[in-house]
């Protein structure tokens, strides 16, 4: 067994199946021989998400967790069937995007079945009087972008990982795109889903403008983690290709006068599709060619859509940041941002140093946005082992903003990677909750926030957990994960 | 990324290294200098062991378009996988020497040529590329899968891919075989594969004549190219066959290479250079020199295009389009055919798909080509075309592995020549 070369990081809890081959030859039964693997070679490629502490693990010749099963359906009924089958035998099953999450949510931390869903991959309809476009959710995010444009459309959702995600992904972890301020994130842009629940029930919340018909019970799956239910088909809103693009650049002197800006930008209802600040350690990392950003905070603007309204749209833009002492950097800083926005290579050259590195993403309304950033960067400075702790803020409403820290560090004095990787998280979380902000803008909480979580809802995480146990008795859907941290539970 | 564009990019970490606390600039010191010993395999190895970390660690920028993952769907192949792999067999971690892990040698295989991955690649890498470093332990150690073996002994034997010479059966399949004297203008370098296809080499034949061209093909005295020992890095044995084609075409005088494979003119043209030899005739695919000669009013497209064969999609093949930078002029002439409406896929050019058969994977998995294959008849048919066109012998025969049973009487893959012989 080469497996047992590998060390496993969650180990403890691990689901016990007892007959294996009995449970194998049900799966081909139910999903064909070519769509189940119990090879080695598969359980290894299951073992992981895109976690960053799990790069440094992955040089190291760990794995993260180990499934039992790896299931690829091609319909609904082999989803419904595996369900039935997992809650029969209480084994866990974990949904599979494109395991470009970062907070473990796929990682299967007790074992189980994976089901990916990578061949739900179609493009099932576009409405063009309705501007929706239904897909299977198992589409890889720029395979749709790329048929959208070719089609004349936009999804306008364009996370940095388009190239690496799938759209049961972002609706499983409330993912943003890069142009939020305009399209929304993902939950203002799904209208409809087909859901099969942990017992293996489908249902269908309809595709619906606005209703007055009871509780949002969409909203439930939005977000829910891969843990309430397996989506398997959503309508999406589309937009036509924007007609026009105007790139606008600032530099600012202080974080304040940015927000500032943009804050008013935004009370003018004006909405910019991209809005970008990098505070001053992160500017002099993605702009070290722009000298009037020297030691300040760049920001970047991406108007679109209509001619008219864009060229508006740039005018009080300009307006507002020359108003809190902006210095207009032209349209290069924005060109240079389009060119290397999805060219991220420090996750590879970073790990094999031993630097542990992440990425933290938080929500604030406006008054205490400053305060939380300060917060935030002053607690974790003071972490032993830091290296940096920098912040850009990609995601802007008329009532608040998304941060998003990045962290680079060593465990020193005996602690383990993992040891200081958690400490990071925890400071960060800390001062979240305290400067009054959301655990969580975009990532999801997975196994990496969920010990935050009853600091987040309060006595509210109760009712959700009843919620949970409602839908899932049984507690096969990805356990180990949103509601309690790993350690805290076990498969049954 | 070149070195000076990675020193700028990384330049702000120094002085966060050099402000950073004792304890923390000792740790990182012992980690740069432990690196190699850390993480890089011990003994003499020949895999790119620093590039396929890169790789296994990306956040996979390029997956969605790689050939093999959209295909087989499932992360077994997934490009930053076949890296991961990559390395732990090459650090041991996975012990390729057991028979138990033949499926790990057998990813090393499992990847088309098509370097889909490159375009998207924040480091410019082309996975296959890295597995090629693999690939050579694996040779080191004595460990060639068998489906490669059989590959190198058919060589051996008829110096094609083929059980017999496949060149040697141009009488059967009625085509002139035109002799050297020593002093043609033109070698027309027919491909093995192509030679599966008597009626495109037919049909460049008489094109080449009607344009009163002085060339000839040598077919008595051909040997593959010697691709597949690039693919499966037979390097030593791909040098002779390097001597062998430049000794052959330098002595038909031939002051021009057209070839009717883009495969053949990439292993002409670049292939042979990385292992020391280089032609010093020029090389193009013969639709370039198709293209110059209707502009020069030699090959003349006059009669419109039979009612059948007007809805027209063009296949960019991957070699085509990507290593040989030959997108514009097969457009150019497929534009001149009277009649003929030219349907464009959403991939294309550049950014075109693979037919699934290039390289080692169909050897190592032909299912998953097959598959790769769907996709991009697929793709190509969603166009409303029932005339697949390319210009590539190997994409034609993988093309037409991809056309599910029902559609199988509705598309046609046909070459670009048999096209252009249907107009003149
Ligand atoms: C470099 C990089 C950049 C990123 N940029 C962004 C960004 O800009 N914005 C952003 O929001 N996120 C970003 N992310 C995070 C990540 O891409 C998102 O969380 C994404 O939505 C995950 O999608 P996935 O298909 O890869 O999901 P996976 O990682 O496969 O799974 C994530 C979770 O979703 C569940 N799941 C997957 N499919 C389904 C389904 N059909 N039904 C139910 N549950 C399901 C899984 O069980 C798991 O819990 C980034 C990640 C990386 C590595
Ligand atoms: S080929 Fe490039 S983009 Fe693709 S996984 Fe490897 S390093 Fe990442
Ligand atoms: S060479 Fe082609 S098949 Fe191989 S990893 Fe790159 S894109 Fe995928």
């Amino acid at each position: 067994m080469t497996l047992e070369k590998f060390d496993l990081i969650y180990k403890d809890n691990r689901c016990k199946i007892k007959d294996k081959e009995k449970i194998l030859s049900k799966l081909k039964a139910i999903l064909g021989e070519e769509n189940v693997s119990t090879k080695e070679i598969d359980l290894i490629a299951y073992s992981k998400d895109s976690t960053l502490i799990t790069l440094i693990w992955r040089i190291q010749g760990k794995l993260a967790a180990l499934p039992d099963f790896i299931t690829w359906p091609e319909n609904n009924d082999q989803i419904v069937q595996t369900l039935k089958l997992a809650n029969e035998e209480k084994i866990p099953v974990i949904p599979y995007g494109e395991g470009s999450g970062v907070v473990g949510g796929a990682i299967p931390v007790y074992g189980g079945i994976i089901i990916d869903m990578k061949k739900f991959n179609k493009v099932l309809e576009i409405n063009d009087k309705d501007l929706t476009v239904t897909v299977q959710t198992g589409i890889n995010g720029m395979n749709l972008e790329r048929y959208l444009n070719a089609k004349g459309y936009t999804c306008g959702h364009i996370p940095q990982s388009i190239y690496m995600s799938s759209v049961g992904g972002w609706i499983a972890h409330r993912a943003a795109g890069q142009f939020s301020t305009k399209y929304g994130k993902i939950e203002d842009i799904v209208l409809g889903l087909e859901v099969i629940l942990p017992q293996g029930e489908i249902i269908e919340l309809k595709t619906i403008i606005r209703a007055a018909t009871g509780p949002q019970f969409d909203k439930l799956f939005i977000g829910g983690e891969g843990t309430l239910g397996i989506v398997t088909k959503a309508t999406l809103k589309i937009w036509p290709s924007p007609e026009k693009r105007e790139l606008i650049s600032f530099a600012f002197p202080t974080i304040e006068d940015s927000l500032e800006a943009i804050r008013n930008i935004l009370r003018n209802q004006i909405y910019p599709a991209v809005i970008r600040i990098y505070d001053a350690s992160e500017t002099v990392r993605h702009f070290p060619q722009v000298k009037e950003a020297k030691d300040k905070v760049m920001a970047v603007f991406v108007c679109e859509g209509n001619e008219r309204l864009v060229n508006l749209e740039g005018i009080i833009t300009r307006e507002k940041c020359e108003d809190n002492n902006g210095v207009n950097c032209g349209e290069e800083p924005v060109e240079h941002w389009f060119e290397t926005r999805f060219r991220v290579t420090e996750t590879s050259l970073i790990p094999p140093y031993k630097i542990v590195i992440d990425t933290i993403e938080v929500s604030v309304m406006w008054e205490h946005a400053a305060e939380l950033y300060h917060l935030v960067l002053d607690s974790v400075k003071k972490v032993k082992g830091i290296l940096y702790i920098t912040a850009h803020a990609s995601h802007f409403y008329p009532n608040g903003v998304g941060f998003y820290f990045s962290f680079a560090g060593v465990a020193t004095g005996g602690k383990s990677n993992f040891e200081f990787y958690q400490e990071c998280w925890d400071v960060i979380m800390d001062g979240c909750v305290k400067a009054g902000g959301s655990i969580a803008h975009h990532h999801g909480i997975g196994i990496n926030r969920a010990r935050w979580m009853e600091k987040e809802w309060g006595k509210a995480l109760r009712s959700l957990i009843d919620i949970k146990n409602l839908l899932d008795p049984n507690n096969i859907l990805n356990p180990g994960k949103t509601y309690f941290p790993p350690e805290k539970g076990g498969a049954k | 990324m070149s070195i000076f564009e990675q020193l700028k990019k990384y330049k702000y970490i120094i002085p966060i290294i050099t402000n950073a606390d004792r304890d923390v600039k000792r740790i990182i010191l012992k980690s740069f200098r432990l690196k190699k010993k850390f993480f890089y395999p011990q003994g003499e190895y020949k895999a790119d062991v620093k590039n396929l970390i890169n790789c296994m660690l990306c956040l996979k920028m390029c997956r969605f378009d790689c050939n093999s993952l959209q295909g087989a769907k499932t992360e077994r192949v997934a490009p930053a996988y076949k890296s991961l792999i990559g390395y732990y067999l090459s650090v041991g971690k996975i012990d390729p020497s057991k028979e138990e892990n033949k499926d790990f040698i057998n990813l090393m295989y499992e990847c088309c040529n098509c370097e889909n991955c490159k375009i998207w690649c924040p480091f410019d890498f082309s996975v296959v590329s890295l597995l090629e470093t693999v690939r050579d332990d694996i040779n080191d150690k004595g460990l060639t899968p068998n489906y490669i073996k059989e590959q190198i002994e058919k060589l051996n034997k008829t110096h094609t891919i083929e059980d017999t010479n496949i060149f040697k059966t141009y009488e059967e399949k009625v085509i002139a075989n035109v002799e050297s004297d020593g002093n043609d203008d033109v070698f027309y370098y027919i491909g093995c594969e192509t030679m599966k296809y008597p009626e495109v080499v037919k049909g460049n034949i008489e094109i080449l004549k009607k344009a009163g061209i002085k060339f000839s093909t040598n077919l008595d005295k051909r040997w593959c190219c010697g691709a597949p020992l690039f693919n499966t890095r037979h390097l030593d044995l791909a040098k002779e066959y390097a001597k062998q084609n430049i000794d052959l075409i330098t002595g038909s005088g031939a002051k021009l290479v057209v070839t009717d494979c883009p495969g053949c003119a990439d292993t002409l043209l670049n292939r042979y250079e990385k292992i020391g030899f280089k032609s010093k005739v020029k090389v193009i695919h013969i639709l370039q020199l198709f293209k110059q000669l209707i502009e020069e009013n030699k090959l003349i497209l006059k009669n419109q295009i039979p009612e059948e064969f007007k809805n027209v999609v063009y296949h960019d093949p991957c070699l085509m389009s990507r290593n040989l930078n030959v997108i514009s002029e097969p457009r150019e002439v497929l534009k001149k055919i009277p009649g003929l409406n030219l349907l464009e896929p959403i991939c294309n050019e550049k950014y075109t798909h693979c037919c699934g058969y290039s390289g080692t994977l169909h050897w190592a998995n032909n299912d998953l080509a097959v598959k790769i294959s769907q996709n991009r008849v697929n793709e190509l048919i969603e166009t409303g075309a029932n005339i697949i066109v390319t210009a590539c012998p190997l994409c034609e025969l993988g093309l037409e592995k991809g056309i599910e049973e029902n559609n199988k009487k509705k598309i046609k893959i046909i070459d670009l020549t048999e096209l252009i012989a249907k107009v003149i």
